[in-house]
């Protein structure tokens, strides 16, 4: 039953999304499976975590082959937690698109593409191999480029262009890393990995590599020198699609990057981590001053999602415990608090009758009192005002900044928290209290009942879960801190996973070859 | 292997080496569309020969099949591009002004 | 559509030997290479190279189902018989299954082909239907 329940995060997407295709004619039905499916993969990502905190780390082996040489899904207490945040994201988003998307776009395939996508980031979080989470990462690229190109505007097909090139060349990269690291180590499964790596003789190859997987899961992150397709895309698809893409899949190469770097290349960590240190420095800064330039929500908002990916990385280079924990933690309540954030730019866009320029918008107090409140959440929480979850991911992190001694990094931090501050108030001035310069074009009380619903009730639930978070933070910061530990000590990781018997040396092919000669 | 055979085998691996190279070129320089595809037809009829060379000379039965695919999928690019070609002259002549 | 007889008869003649050849790649990739993706390219072409000789409606008239139907249908053969093993015995998901020669890996493969066509004349479709109109 349990096995079942590891491998369910990647089965229920699937299958819904492979009924939603039988069903393509009929978008009625394919609104019921999409927000079915999404509500069995909550379950199974609540049950998985809850499953995987009462009895250790869950492991099945696809096909029963033995462990390092098929294909294991591993469920560890990050993996776990991150498969249930994403249930969470991705039902709220579906329930929204009930409401927001077009029928264009329905009929195009949005719902089934979605399920794919899920697949895709749940199969990512799941996987314990790593040309696996290569394939999966390859599914979130395809799925995300029609979820981009859904609509056909000239504006999202430019868009589009360039994630797939920019994201083909992070692909490319990381094949390229997975191939070489094969080459070396003969095996790809991560817990085999994590015990032939240190063994092999040429360590500057490992680092060689290292620095690959930092590039292609950098670009996939959206990290400093390879941020800039991020800003230029997220703001062109639906409103749906641009919530889940802010919340999830930058967030699928930080945790690719936590669980390499924590659990295969270690050695070396005083230049791996080191560059990681770096960038993660410089794409806060970079981050929010673009998000500072940026005089338009949806990509103020896109700037922010590249500042605060720098802090969960900045949590990964130190890599104590703390710090993974509230790597870990200022994960899942970004993952919320920017899927909330672009849902509310999408309201508030409606509402404005098309234009997010902020210094456009005004009045927003007096058009929706009920909505201002709503996004006061969010807001406040990327701009880490206490008791919301934003101000405990950065406590810990400058804690665990100022235990391990790297003040620079904390500073960085900090003036990034300024200068986010400074935004959301800006954000808050302009759009809220500001007289409106023309009278609205649109009010929430034109839609139906029932669309309204479906649009406020995901920006509800989220909001609710960042002031649950921040008002109890006792029990994420448990889960994180059960994270952290399991991310530095991966005995038990490795021991679930291949089990008590060492896996046979692996025959290298240039061995073989050798053999066989005469 | 009789050695006659396995000179023949060479020498017919060089030559269809050398043709590749040449249809390539034309295929790039090709001053009309049609030289291209008849330059494309061609080069799919040069793998297959390749393709079945190397089949006797390796005694690999299974590149056979390889060889038969691509013979049966390879003028589905040549079509396809003609018809791209008749395509554009039927655009072209529907509006004369233009180009 | 292309106004060709030459075309047009060698399509005729040209289809079922693809869809027959289509079949046995597909069979073969049990044991030796092959495969569905093979397979499934190659009847996608026949259906394809059909669509240029006679158009697409035609093509459509032929295949009978929207190409999206048979992506679908081929993403849940894919699928489902990867919980055949665990409900005969608790085996994990994918465990394959075999009575005789036939078993659930070439169901899967099955799969893998259907959804190839069907992605691919999907394409061909949405595509030739612009250059049609």
């Amino acid at each position: 039953m349990n096995a079942w329940l590891t491998a369910a995060p990647i089965l229920i997407p699937m299958l819904t999304a492979a009924l939603c295709m039988v069903a393509w004619k009929h978008p009625v039905v394919q609104r019921g499976l999409s927000l079915l499916g999404s509500i069995a993969l909550v379950a199974a990502g609540g049950a998985l975590l809850s499953i995987v905190l009462n009895q250790g780390i869950q492991v099945v082996q696809m096909g029963a082959w033995a462990a390092p040489f098929g294909i294991t899904l591993v469920a560890d207490p990050l993996s776990a937690l991150m498969v249930l945040i994403a249930a969470v994201m991705g039902f709220c988003v579906a329930l929204h698109a009930l409401g927001d998307i077009d029928p264009v776009r329905e009929k195009g395939g949005h719902h089934a593409v979605f399920q794919i996508l899920m697949t895709g980031v749940c199969g990512a979080f799941v996987t314990g191999d790593l040309f696996n989470l290569y394939v999966w990462f390859e599914v979130m690229l395809i799925s995300s480029f029609v979820l981009l190109s859904l609509g056909g505007l000239r504006e999202q097909i430019d868009a589009a262009i360039k994630y797939v090139a920019i994201n083909m060349v992070a692909t490319a990269c990381l094949l390229l890393a997975v191939a070489l690291l094969y080459g070396v180590t003969g095996t790809l499964n991560m817990a085999d990995l994590s015990i032939r790596v240190p063994e092999v003789p040429n360590q500057p190859v490992i680092s060689a590599i290292a620095v690959l997987f930092i590039i292609a899961f950098g670009m996939k992150a959206a990290l400093f020198p390879f941020f800039f397709w991020l800003p230029a895309t997220y703001h062109t698809p639906s409103v749906a699609v641009q919530a889940i893409f802010a919340g999830l899949l930058t967030k699928v190469g930080v945790y690719a990057l936590m669980r390499v770097f924590t659990l295969i290349f270690t050695g070396d960590s005083g230049w791996t981590h080191g560059i990681l240190m770096v960038m993660a420095g410089i794409t806060m800064i970079v981050g929010v001053l673009g998000s500072l330039a940026a005089r338009d929500l949806n990509r103020a908002w896109s700037w922010q999602v590249v500042a605060h990916i720098g802090s969960m990385v900045m949590g990964l280079a130190i890599a104590t415990p703390l710090a993974l924990a509230a790597a870990a933690f200022y994960m899942v309540h970004d993952i919320i608090v920017k899927t909330n954030l672009f849902l509310g730019a999408g309201l508030v866009r409606r509402l404005a009758g098309g234009s997010t320029d902020y210094a456009r918008l005004g009045g927003l107090f007096k058009t929706a009192p009920w909505l201002c409140l709503l996004l006061f959440v969010p807001l406040g929480s990327l701009a880490g005002f206490p008791p919301l979850s934003g101000f405990w991911g950065k406590l810990l992190l400058v804690r665990a900044g100022l235990e391990t001694e790297h003040y620079v990094m904390v500073g960085l931090l900090l003036v990034t928290g300024l200068l986010t501050i400074w935004l959301v108030g800006r954000v808050w001035a302009e759009m809220v209290w500001k007289a409106p310069a023309e009278p609205p074009a649109m009010a929430i009380s034109t839609l139906s009942f029932g669309r309204t619903y479906l649009l406020i009730l995901p920006l509800l639930l989220l909001s609710l879960i960042t002031v649950s978070i921040g008002l109890q933070p006792e029990r994420l910061l448990n889960l994180a801190g059960q994270v952290g530990h399991s991310l530095t000590d991966t005995s038990a990781y490795v021991q679930a996973v291949l089990g008590t018997t060492p896996s046979p040396q692996p025959t290298l092919l240039g061995a073989l070859e050798t053999e066989a000669m005469p | 292997m009789t050695v006659f055979l396995e000179t023949c085998l060479a020498v017919s691996v060089g030559l269809v080496a050398i043709a590749l190279v040449l249809t390539a070129i034309r295929v790039l320089r090709g001053p009309t569309e049609g030289d291209r595809i008849v330059a494309i037809d061609l080069f799919g009829v040069l793998a297959v020969a390749m393709i079945a060379i190397f089949a006797i000379w390796l005694g690999e039965q299974v590149f056979l099949d390889a060889a038969i695919a691509l013979a049966l999928v390879a003028f589905f690019g040549t079509i396809a591009y003609a018809r791209f070609v008749e395509h554009k002259a039927a655009l072209k002549a529907k509006e004369p002004s233009d180009g | 559509m292309m106004d060709s007889l030459i075309l047009r008869t060698g399509v005729r003649l040209l289809l079922p030997l693809m869809l027959l050849f289509s079949i046995f790649i597909l069979w073969r990739g049990h044991n030796e290479p092959g495969g569905g993706f093979v397979g499934g390219l190659i009847c996608a072409v026949g259906f394809a190279l059909h669509a240029l000789a006679f158009g697409v409606r035609a093509m459509r008239l032929l295949l009978k189902v929207d190409p999206r139907t048979v992506l679908g249908a081929g993403l849940l053969v894919g699928i489902l018989p990867g919980f055949v093993g665990g409900l005969l015995s608790g085996a994990p998901y994918m465990t394959s299954q075999w009575l005789g020669a036939v078993g659930t890996p070439l169901l899967f493969d099955i799969g893998v082909y259907l959804v190839v066509v069907g992605a691919i004349l999907t394409m061909v479709e949405t595509l030739m239907e612009e250059g049609e109109d």
